[in-house]
């Protein structure tokens, strides 16, 4: 099984390419968003889920992102790529802003520290009136690029999860753990906590500012409510929390699995589905806190490239 | 300074009311091994904390090597060569044995890796190099702890209360490895409660009583010292 | 923005600061409390406060009484919910890593909020009980605003005298302090946690009550306020009585200044600000009190 598995990733990454040649509009869509999503759960997971700091407001990199990308399109006249990665810098520039500060913060104080930025970043956008268009938001002039945009996704989910990889995979990754399980002992064997932490917190900020700048392009039109809302953070931490966090694949099982339930269950009963995000992170925190594969990777033994 | 490897000068530390530290000052040299004894409360600690920078002195300096490395951040002061255990055990429980180790070196992943399978032989527990570290039973953690100690080589080790807790037969293991620091160039400073562990290891020792070093001498001296026997039988 | 600052003007807003900061303080308690004595950050606190605001929404609806008595209702509620979300949910990540108990308030939040959503709909509420102001020489105090402080007052003091003149409430404090010892003592620690955070849902819910004839009524509104709270007790000092006071007086004098220079948005970031600022450079509070 395990020699197998790289092959059929190939495979299915070769059918993931070939998609848009076969599929409706609908499904084309449906799969950019589903790739949207791995790549924002597999961005939180890079701070959160390895270095045990939980970030509340990771959608202020998201929204920080569309906006970028989104005045560059309509006031620079950017080409909506090179767009998209200006708003991962930019949401580069914001981590590192607010992490240098926030990050030698002790855990919980961390957390409630990110639970406003969002807030805040809302707050800003809509007062900076004249560069963002305030609460009536940022009109994109009209482009059907859905299947470009759907490799753009594709290509930021596999580049975060392979960043993953690489990063779970080095000692980098084992160090940015040590904090994870004993900040103080991490310290007194020598690991920069601070820089470390910085390091994550800044690598996890640049995917959610790219496909954020990928998504204004997409929906043609974004505003502050949009853009920000806590939802994109609950989803993100839900999808993480249920995978596995601090695994490879865990994000990327969590997004598509409830991905796929939400578009085809969910979204019809709006409300339901938001308590329903509510009710399973509490199952996962009490019942299975390492998340569908951590609790398979304990089990059975198996190494840290699942 | 002397030759010294790490000089404490009139370190005092306070919390709020309370002085922990008062006026403390000792003096290490290479390759010898050390004692810091005292009733609880003491200072014992609080003084570990202070020298390897978990906290930040309110008085004194102290010199590692003729540097200053008061004020420094705890892995910066590690990274100087001064390394330390826990009263608690602090092994990091998600990651395995070899991953404990691995962590602590800075050298190339291969190098590293070998020197840590290395170690791990050293304390025996080289079968257990992919066992999650908090699946270990307490022995084992004590051991992999040990090993994670030396990874860099140290010049300086401090260790808190190493016999907590630990059987004899391990307990043996433990000092005959730490009989051979001096020979190595390693200086230790032990904390301990165990008298025997202290007497049968040390070259001198430092008393510590309410954060005031009242003694210090070799461990026969200190044994028949009036003013150390009041500290822990007297006025307690 | 050239604003001219008047001496009348200055006293207004540092009075105004001063009620609505009773009003944070009293909240912020009952957060610092469930942190003292559980080191559990309660993210829910401000979901808990909105579910009170709705109890006086309601009261106030069906009854046509004075929402004021609706505290009779809302803190006993909640003082319910809260111990139940204790016994049956926060209980088993207590011993657990911070980061637990954060998701865990934070997933209970989420589901609260969102019950309340389906069940009351987002439309915005109000209670039209207390329009106008008192007129005191050149001040005017809005009335809503100088009864919710007078309440907040009273309530506070309350739960000051049951903190250190019962037992109960000296197990609170004692378990806030050294739970190990406390055990070792005899305190009950479980029962305590579970009053603690029956107590603190109740301080929580009085917040929402008084606040409910004052701001329109939403689902969402308790993010903010749990985002207060938060700053209070940071400002303040964890765990700290006189602290929590000291903070909400604070916070609430530092919106109401800023907001004279800046619209009300923003002064939102100034809180944010402060509290980055804060636990820079004095994490244990300007009045010391527990170094997490």
């Amino acid at each position: 099984m395990r020699r197998a598995f790289p092959a059929l990733l190939g495979l299915a990454l070769v059918l993931l390419a070939l998609y848009p040649l076969v599929a409706s509009g609908y499904g084309v869509r449906f799969m950019l968003q589903l790739f949207m999503w791995v790549a924002l759960a597999q961005s939180w997971n890079l701070i959160s889920g390895l270095t045990g700091y939980v970030s509340f407001g990771h959608v202020a990199f998201f929204g920080t992102g569309t906006y970028v990308a989104a005045i560059l399109i309509t006031k620079a006249a950017w080409h909506w790529g090179p767009a998209s990665v200006a708003g991962g810098v930019g949401a580069a520039i914001l981590a590192l802003i607010i992490g240098w500060p926030c990050l030698r913060l002790k855990g919980p104080y961390f957390a409630i520290a990110m639970l406003g930025l969002s807030e805040v970043m809302r707050v800003l956008v809509s007062y900076f009136e004249g560069l963002t268009g305030g609460g009536s938001g940022i009109s994109l002039p009209t482009l059907y690029a859905s299947t470009q945009i759907y490799y753009a996704m594709f290509l930021a989910a596999c580049a975060v999860t392979g960043a993953a990889y690489f990063i779970i995979t080095s000692r980098f990754g084992l160090r940015l753990m040590t904090i994870r399980e004993d900040e103080v002992a991490a310290e007194a064997m020598g690991i920069d906590t601070a820089r470390y932490k910085l390091y994550a917190f800044l690598l996890s900020a640049f995917a959610p500012g790219v496909v954020g700048g990928l998504f204004a392009r997409d929906q043609g039109y974004i505003e502050p409510v949009a853009v920000f809302p806590l939802l994109i953070t609950i989803t993100m931490i839900v999808m993480t929390l249920f995978g596995g966090k601090g695994t490879i694949w865990g994000p990327v099982l969590g997004a598509a699995s409830l991905f796929v339930v939400e578009e085809l269950v969910w979204a019809r009963f709006l409300y339901l589905h938001q308590l329903l995000f509510g009710a399973i992170i509490v199952l996962v925190v009490l019942a299975m806190p390492r998340g569908v594969l951590g609790v398979l990777q304990q089990r059975y033994r198996l190494p840290r490239t699942i | 300074m002397g030759g010294h490897l790490l000089e404490v000068r009139d370190v005092t530390k306070r919390f709020g009311g309370v002085t922990a530290v008062s006026r403390c000052s000792l003096s290490l040299a290479p390759g010898t091994i050390y004692g810091l004894i005292g009733p609880n409360g003491s200072g014992k600690t609080t003084l570990f904390n202070c020298i390897t920078g978990v906290l930040e002195r309110d008085a004194g300096e102290i010199y590692f090597k003729g540097e200053r490395i008061d004020g420094l951040k705890p892995s910066q002061v590690a990274r100087r060569g001064v390394r330390r255990t826990f009263q608690v055990i602090r092994v990091f429980p998600e990651l395995t044995a070899l991953e404990n180790l691995l962590v602590v070196s800075d050298a190339p992943y291969e190098a590293a890796r070998r020197r840590a399978e290395e170690l791990l032989r050293f304390v025996t527990l080289d079968r257990l190099q992919d066992e999650y570290g908090g699946n270990l039973s307490y022995g084992q953690q004590k051991l992999l702890e040990f090993a994670r100690l030396l990874m860099t080589d140290p010049e300086l080790i401090l260790l808190d209360e190493p016999a907590a807790g630990v059987n004899p037969t391990l307990l043996a293991e433990l000092l005959a490895h730490l009989k051979q620091f001096p020979a190595q160039g390693k200086t230790v400073l032990i904390v301990e409660h165990n008298m025997k562990v202290i007497m049968g290891l040390c070259e001198t020792v430092f008393v510590l009583d309410h954060g005031e070093m009242i003694a210090q001498g070799p461990p026969e001296e200190i044994q028949g010292n009036a003013q150390v026997i009041e500290a822990y039988f007297g006025r307690h | 923005m050239n604003v001219v600052v008047t001496p009348t003007m200055l006293g207004q807003v540092i009075i105004s600061g001063l009620l609505a900061g009773a009003l944070y303080a009293v909240v912020a308690l009952g957060l610092g409390l469930i942190f003292g004595v559980m080191r559990v950050i309660n993210v829910a606190h401000g979901t808990i406060l909105m579910l009170g605001a709705y109890v006086t929404f309601w009261w106030f609806q069906l009854l046509g009484i004075n929402p004021y008595l609706s505290l009779l209702a809302s803190m006993p509620l909640m003082f319910l919910l809260g111990a139940l979300l204790q016994r049956g949910l926060v209980r088993r990540v207590v011993g657990a890593p911070e980061l637990s108990s954060l998701l865990l308030t934070f997933g209970i939040s989420i589901a609260l909020v969102n019950v309340a959503q389906w069940q009351f709909t987002s439309d915005l509420r109000s209670v039209e009980y207390l329009t106008g102001s008192f007129i005191v020489g050149p001040f005017a105090f809005s009335k809503s605003r100088t009864i919710a402080c007078a309440f907040a007052v009273a309530i506070a003091a309350l739960a000051a005298w049951f903190l250190r003149r019962t037992k109960l409430g000296k197990a609170i404090r004692a378990t806030s302090q050294n739970s190990e010892v406390a055990l070792v003592c005899g305190v009950d620690v479980p029962r305590v946690h579970l009053y603690t955070f029956g107590l603190a849902s109740a301080l929580a819910a009085a917040g929402g009550s008084l606040v409910a004839v004052m701001v329109a009524i939403q689902p969402e509104m308790g993010g903010v306020y749990t985002f207060k709270s938060f700053l209070v007790i940071v400002l303040g000092g964890a765990g700290n009585f006189a602290g929590a006071l000291l903070g909400g007086l604070l916070l609430g004098l530092v919106e109401q200044l800023s907001s004279l220079f800046l619209t009300t948005q923003v002064s939102e970031a100034v809180a944010y600000v402060l509290l980055v600022l804060v636990l820079l450079l004095r994490p244990t509070g300007l009045l010391g009190g527990r170094a997490s």
